[in-house]
C-alpha cells in the first residue's frame, strides 16, 4: 500500500492507493501556520482505511519551503561571494547580507586569485557579529573548482564552528553563478526550519508506521527520502504542480504530446508533455523572482479556476482573479466559474439549481441571457488557458539553440491532447479542448491525480560531470567530487561511465540507489582544444540523470 | 528602457577541420564565460533563437556558384539567418541594440562566391544589409569593420554603393591576411568616399584606435547620418590573438562599443579562444547593454604593458585628417567621374580564396549612370574545390536604380543567355525581389 499526501496552498489532497486502486482519498482544509497538523492529520484518516503495516511508503509534497521563502521566514544567512573579474559586484543584489571576497577562477578551473585569509577573517568576524549562524558560499567557477570555497568553509570551521556553511558546488554543478548562488543561498536558509519539520514529521511516521519510507515530492517530479532532502531543503519548492504532472502521466499513461491543465479553485497550473514526457524549466525554478538551480517541470500559473468568482463591474463581466469562496453549487455565496459551466453544459454538480439561480441573476444585471452568458464565461476561460498553452509552445519551440542540427531540425509542438486534472477540470476541460481542436482526457481519479502522482513517483537525481584531459582533472556536481583522470585516449564513453559511476554514488549516499541503474545521457559534449597546430586535450560534458517516472510496483491504474 | 539583443550560435557542431582556427572549440569558453556569468538571465539582455537565412535571403547579396544549396553549408545559413533575427529584433523596437554572436564569419566573401575566402563563404553583414532594405526600407547604412582583417569582402560588395559607408579598420595590408584595405582604396566611381580605410601599424594599442574612433570614425557617422549602424565585431586585434599582431583589449573593445553605439554587432574574427573572445564578447554585450564593465578583465590585464609610440600617434592623425577631407570631397568627386561621360567602367581582378585554395579571375563593368548609382555586370571563371570549372556571367541590379538601368541590365541577362561561353547566366534583380538562374547547358531557368 501507497500513500500520497499533497499539501496545497487551499487543501491537502491524501489517496491511499493499493494494487491499481484508490482505496480511500481525502480533501480536507490546509493550515498553513501548522503543516505537520493537516499532514497528520490526512495520514491518520487515510490509515484509518488501510492496513498500517502494509503501507510500505509515503510520498509527501509540501509548501512548507515555499511558504518560508515567500514569507521571508529562512533563518537570517549571510551571503558570501566571490565573483571575480566579470559583471559588477552591483549586479549581484541577492541578499541583505552579501559580503564580497577576493578569489578567481576561470572557466578551465584554473585560479587566477588566491583568496586572502585576512579578508575572510574580517568578513566572518563582521558576520559572528551581526549574530548570524548561517553562511553560504559562492565562487563563480566553484563547480569547475571548489578549492576557493573549500577554503572558506575550513576557516569558518577553525573560528566560528558554531556556523554552519553551505558551499554552492555542492548544490549545483551547472554553469551559472547567480542562480548557484542563489540557491546555495536558498539552501542555507531553509536548512534548520526545514530540519526541524523532517525530525517531527519523522518521528510522527515512524510512530503509526515504524517501517516505512518516508519520502519528499520534489519540484522535477521526482522523489527523494527525507532524510536526503535535509542538505537539500530548496528542492521541495513547487512540488504542487509537479505533483499533478505526475498524476496526470500515470492516469494517462501515454507518449502523445499532451497539455495538463491543473484547474484548482484560484488559479490553474499548464504543463506540457512531450512525447509523454515532462517539459523542464530550462531556466530552472523561479523562486521569489529569482532563478536558481532548482530543476523543475516548465509551469505556467494563471490567477483563474473553477472559484474564480464571477461579478457585473461597471456594465462588464469580470471573471476572477478573487475567489469568494466556493461555487455556488457547492455552497458558496457568489456565481463562479464552475457555476456558469454546471449551468451551461447541465454538469448536475452540486445543487445545480443553486448555480442557475444566482447564474439568472447575473444575467438579468447585464442584461443578457442565462445562454449568453455562460457562453461568454466560457469563452473568457478558454481563450485565457489557450493563449497560455499556446505561448508555453512558442517558448519551449524557440529555445536558444547552439548546434546546426538543432535549428535544422527545429521543433515544433504538435498537440495531441489535453488531459484535465483538478476539481473544476471535467467542467472546463472539454469545452478547451474543442477549442484547441484535439481530444481530452479526464479521469475518474482526476480530482485526486495530485495526491496519486505524488504517491507512485520514483526518484530523481541528475549528476553533471566536466572532463579536460589537458589539466588532467575532473568535477562532478551536485556533491562536490573531483579527481584526476589518466589523459591517454580518454573518450567520451570514458566520461559518461565516470558520470554513472559518481551518480551511483550520490545515490548511494542518499539511500537512492534503486534506480541508478536506469539513469539516462541528456548531455553528452566533447571539444578538442587545438594550440599551435596539435592537440592540447580534450573536454568533457556529461549530464546523466535519473528522469522522473514511477515505481516500479505501480503497473498503471484499474478503471 | 529596452534590452540589448543577443543572439548567441556557437555551431558546436561545425568545423572547417578538426585543427582550423575557425572549429567548434572557438566560442566553448565563451559559452562557460556568459552563462557562468548569468548575463542571459538579466533584464538588461533578450536571448534570441536562431534560424536559417532562405536561398533567396543570401541571392540578394550573391551570386553562389553554382547555386546556394550547393555552395553553402547549413551552418553558414543559420549563421547568416542569425543576423537576420537580430535585424528583426531591432527594427521592430523590441531591442535597443543587438549582437549576433556567431559563427561561420562572413566579412571576407564577396559578391561571386565560389568557395571559402578567410573562413567565410557568404557575408552575414552583407546579408543583412539587403535584408533591411527589402523589409524594412532601410535606405542609408554604415558598417564598421572592427575586425584586424580588413573587410575586403564588405568593401567589394559595397564598393559601389553611395548609401553603404563601409569603414574598416586593420592591421595594415602589408603584413597581414587579406592584404588589402590601403587608404587608396576609397569605393567606386559613383561611390566615392563612401569606403574609407584605416590601416593600422602593427601593435597599435587601445589609445590608437580610440583616437581613430573619435577623430573619424564618429564625426563620419555624424556626416552620413545612417539610419542604422552595424559593427562587424571582430575580436582579432586583441593583444593575445594569434592570427595577427595588435595590442587592443577587452576593456579596448567595450570602450569602443560604448562610444561606437551600433545598433547591430555580428561577430567576426576573434582566434584567441580562451585568453581574449570570453572576455571580449562579454565586455561587448555589458557595453552595448549599458553594464558596468570596470569590473572586466582577462586574467593577465594589465593598463600599463602597452603604450601606444609617439611615431605612430603622428601616422594616426595624418590619416584620420586624410580621410576625413576625402570623405568631405566625396560628392564633388563623384560629380566629375559622371561627367566623364564614360558608358561602363570597367576592371579586372583576381581573387584567391586562401581556405580552399584557388583563384577566381574576374571582369567587372559598371555603368556610369547620370541619374542613378548604376548597376553592375560580372564575369567569372574559376576552378572549384570540387575541381569543376565554371564560367559565369552576373547582373546585379540595386534596389535604388534608375528605370533605365534596370531595364538595360535585364536585357544583358536575356542577352547573355544564349551564350554558350557561359555556365550560368545569373540576375540579381533587388527591384523585383528576384532572383534567376540560367543554366545553359540545360536550358533551365530557375527562379528565387
Ligand atoms: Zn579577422
Ligand atoms: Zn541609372
Amino acid at each position: 500500500m501507497l500513500i500520497g499526501i499533497d499539501v496545497g496552498g487551499t487543501y491537502t489532497d491524501g489517496v491511499l492507493f493499493s494494487d491499481g486502486a484508490v482505496v480511500h482519498s481525502v480533501k480536507s482544509p490546509t493550515d498553513e501556520t501548522d503543516l505537520k497538523a493537516t499532514l497528520l492529520l490526512v495520514l491518520d484518516e487515510l490509515l484509518a482505511h488501510g492496513i498500517r503495516d502494509e503501507v510500505h511508503r509515503v510520498v509527501l509534497g509540501t509548501t512548507l519551503i515555499t511558504n518560508l521563502l515567500a514569507t521571508g521566514q529562512g533563518e537570517r544567512t549571510a551571503l558570501l561571494l566571490m565573483p571575480g573579474s566579470g559583471l559588477p559586484y552591483g549586479s549581484y543584489r541577492i541578499c541583505p547580507e552579501t559580503y564580497f571576497l577576493k578569489g578567481g577562477i576561470d572557466f578551465r578551473g584554473r585560479e587566477i586569485d588566491p583568496p586572502d585569509k585576512k579578508e575572510i577573517e574580517l568578513v566572518l568576524r563582521e558576520v559572528d557579529r551581526a549574530g548570524i549562524l548561517r553562511v553560504a558560499v559562492a565562487g563563480k567557477f566553484s563547480h569547475r573548482n571548489d578549492s576557493h570555497e573549500k577554503f572558506v568553509r575550513e576557516r569558518i570551521g577553525e573560528l566560528y564552528p558554531a556556523m554552519e556553511v553551505c558551499l554552492s558546488n555542492e548544490v549545483s554543478g551547472r554553469l551559472n553563478f547567480p542562480r548557484r548562488a542563489v540557491t546555495c543561498y536558498y539552501t542555507a536558509m531553509t536548512m534548520r526550519e526545514w530540519n526541524r519539520f523532517a525530525d517531527g514529521i519523522e518521528a510522527a511516521i515512524r510512530d503509526r508506521i515504524p517501517s516505512c519510507e518516508v519520502h519528499i515530492l520534489k519540484a522535477d517530479g521526482g522523489t527523494t527520502t527525507l532524510e536526503g532532502s535535509r542538505k537539500r531543503p530548496c528542492e521541495t519548492v513547487f512540488s504542487g504542480p509537479a505533483a499533478s504532472t505526475m498524476g496526470a502521466m500515470a492516469l494517462s499513461r501515454e507518449t502523445l504530446n499532451s497539455v495538463v491543465v491543473d484547474m484548482g479553485g484560484t488559479t490553474s497550473d499548464i504543463c506540457l508533455l512531450i512525447d509523454g514526457r515532462p517539459l523542464n524549466a530550462s531556466k530552472g525554478a523561479t523562486i521569489e523572482g529569482r532563478l536558481t538551480h532548482v530543476s523543475s517541470f516548465a509551469v505556467h500559473s494563471i490567477a483563474l479556476g473553477g472559484d474564480s468568482s464571477l461579478r457585473m463591474e461597471d456594465g462588464s463581466l469580470r471573471v476572477g482573479p478573487l475567489r469568494l469562496g466556493p461555487a455556488v453549487c457547492f455552497g458558496g455565496d457568489t456565481p463562479t466559474v464552475t457555476d456558469a459551466f454546471n449551468v451551461l453544459m447541465d454538469l448536475n454538480l452540486g445543487d445545480i439549481k443553486a448555480s442557475r439561480t444566482k447564474i439568472e441573476a447575473l444575467a438579468a444585471e447585464a442584461g443578457q441571457s442565462v445562454e449568453a452568458l455562460c457562453l461568454a464565461v466560457a469563452d473568457r476561460v478558454t481563450s485565457t488557458l489557450k493563449d497560455a498553452i499556446r505561448r508555453m509552445f512558442t517558448e519551449w519551440e524557440d529555445e536558444p539553440a547552439y548546434k546546426v542540427w538543432e535549428v535544422v531540425n527545429k521543433r515544433k509542438f504538435v498537440l495531441h491532447r489535453v488531459i484535465g486534472i483538478g476539481a473544476a477540470a471535467p467542467a472546463i476541460i472539454p469545452l478547451l479542448s474543442r477549442e484547441l481542436g484535439v481530444d481530452y482526457f479526464l479521469h475518474p481519479y482526476s480530482p485526486v491525480a495530485n495526491a496519486l502522482g505524488a504517491a507512485v513517483s520514483r526518484p530523481t537525481l541528475a549528476m553533471e560531470v566536466h572532463v579536460d584531459t589537458q589539466k588532467r582533472t575532473y568535477s562532478g556536481a551536485p556533491g562536490g567530487f573531483s579527481g584526476p583522470v589518466k589523459e591517454r585516449d580518454y573518450q567520451v564513453h570514458d566520461a559518461v561511465k565516470l558520470a554513472r559511476m559518481l551518480l551511483a554514488e550520490l545515490s548511494r549516499q542518499r539511500r537512492l540507489s534503486v534506480y541508478s541503474e536506469d539513469a539516462q545521457v541528456y548531455l553528452e559534449e566533447q571539444f578538442n582544444m587545438i594550440r599551435g597546430m596539435g592537440l592540447a586535450g580534450k573536454l568533457f560534458d556529461v549530464g546523466i540523470q535519473i528522469t522522473p517516472g514511477f515505481i516500479e510496483e505501480f503497473k498503471g491504474v484499474d478503471l | 528602457m529596452k534590452p540589448t539583443g543577443v543572439l548567441f550560435f556557437p555551431a558546436f557542431d561545425w568545423a572547417i577541420s578538426p585543427t582550423h582556427p575557425e572549429r567548434e572549440e572557438r566560442l566553448l569558453y565563451t559559452r562557460d564565460q556568459l552563462f557562468e556569468e548569468g548575463i542571459m538571465d538579466m533584464d538588461e539582455i533578450s536571448e534570441y533563437h536562431p534560424r536559417l537565412a532562405s536561398f533567396k535571403e543570401v541571392s540578394r547579396t550573391h551570386f553562389c556558384v553554382p547555386s546556394v544549396d550547393t555552395r553553402v553549408t547549413q551552418a553558414h545559413l543559420v549563421s547568416a539567418g542569425s543576423a537576420l533575427v537580430m535585424a528583426d529584433a531591432f527594427m521592430k523596437g523590441e531591442v535597443k541594440n543587438a549582437f549576433a554572436i556567431i559563427r561561420p564569419p562572413g566579412h571576407h566573401a564577396m559578391t561571386v562566391s565560389h568557395g571559402n575566402r578567410g573562413f567565410c563563404d557568404i557575408n552575414n553583414e552583407a546579408v543583412m544589409v539587403e535584408y533591411l532594405r527589402q523589409t524594412y526600407g532601410v535606405r542609408r547604412i554604415a558598417i564598421v569593420d572592427t575586425d584586424v582583417h580588413h573587410g575586403d569582402g564588405t568593401q567589394e560588395i559595397f564598393w559601389h554603393d553611395p548609401d553603404v559607408l563601409f569603414i574598416s579598420f586593420h592591421q595594415d595590408g602589408r603584413t597581414l591576411y587579406p592584404g588589402s584595405g590601403f587608404d587608396d582604396e576609397l569605393g567606386g566611381p559613383l561611390a566615392f568616399g563612401t569606403t574609407i580605410n584605416i590601416p593600422l601599424a602593427p601593435r597599435t594599442t587601445d589609445t590608437g584606435i580610440h583616437y581613430v574612433l573619435d577623430n573619424l570614425v564618429l564625426p563620419l557617422l555624424d556626416e552620413f547620418k545612417p539610419e542604422v549602424v552595424i559593427n562587424s565585431a571582430g575580436q582579432d586585434n586583441h593583444y593575445s590573438d594569434p592570427l595577427s599582431n595588435m595590442s587592443f583589449t577587452a576593456q579596448g573593445y567595450a570602450a569602443l562599443t560604448t562610444r561606437l553605439k551600433p545598433d547591430i554587432a555580428v561577430l567576426e574574427g576573434g582566434y584567441s579562444v580562451e585568453t581574449a573572445l570570453p572576455y571580449i564578447n562579454m565586455g561587448i554585450i555589458m557595453a552595448l547593454a549599458g553594464i558596468d564593465y570596470s569590473n572586466l578583465r582577462e586574467p593577465d590585464y594589465d593598463p600599463a604593458r602597452f603604450k601606444e609610440t609617439a611615431d605612430n600617434m603622428r601616422y594616426l592623425r595624418a590619416l584620420v585628417d586624410q580621410q576625413l577631407a576625402v570623405f568631405r570631397q566625396r560628392e564633388e568627386v563623384v560629380e566629375k567621374n559622371r561627367r566623364k561621360g564614360e558608358e561602363f567602367a570597367s576592371i579586372k581582378r583576381s581573387v584567391f580564396y586562401d581556405t580552399d585554395y584557388l583563384r577566381e579571375e574576374q571582369r567587372e563593368e559598371l555603368r556610369i549612370c547620370p541619374r542613378c548609382a548604376g548597376f553592375r555586370r560580372i564575369t567569372s571563371a574559376a576552378t572549384q574545390r570540387t575541381g569543376q570549372r565554371y564560367t559565369v556571367f552576373c547582373v546585379s541590379l540595386p534596389r535604388a536604380c534608375c528605370e533605365s538601368c534596370a531595364e538595360e541590365a535585364r536585357d544583358s541577362y536575356e542577352e547573355m543567355k544564349d551564350r554558350p561561353a557561359f555556365d550560368y547566366v545569373y540576375l540579381q534583380d533587388r527591384i523585383l525581389d528576384e532572383f534567376r538562374t540560367f543554366d545553359t547547358k540545360a536550358e533551365v531557368e530557375s527562379l528565387l
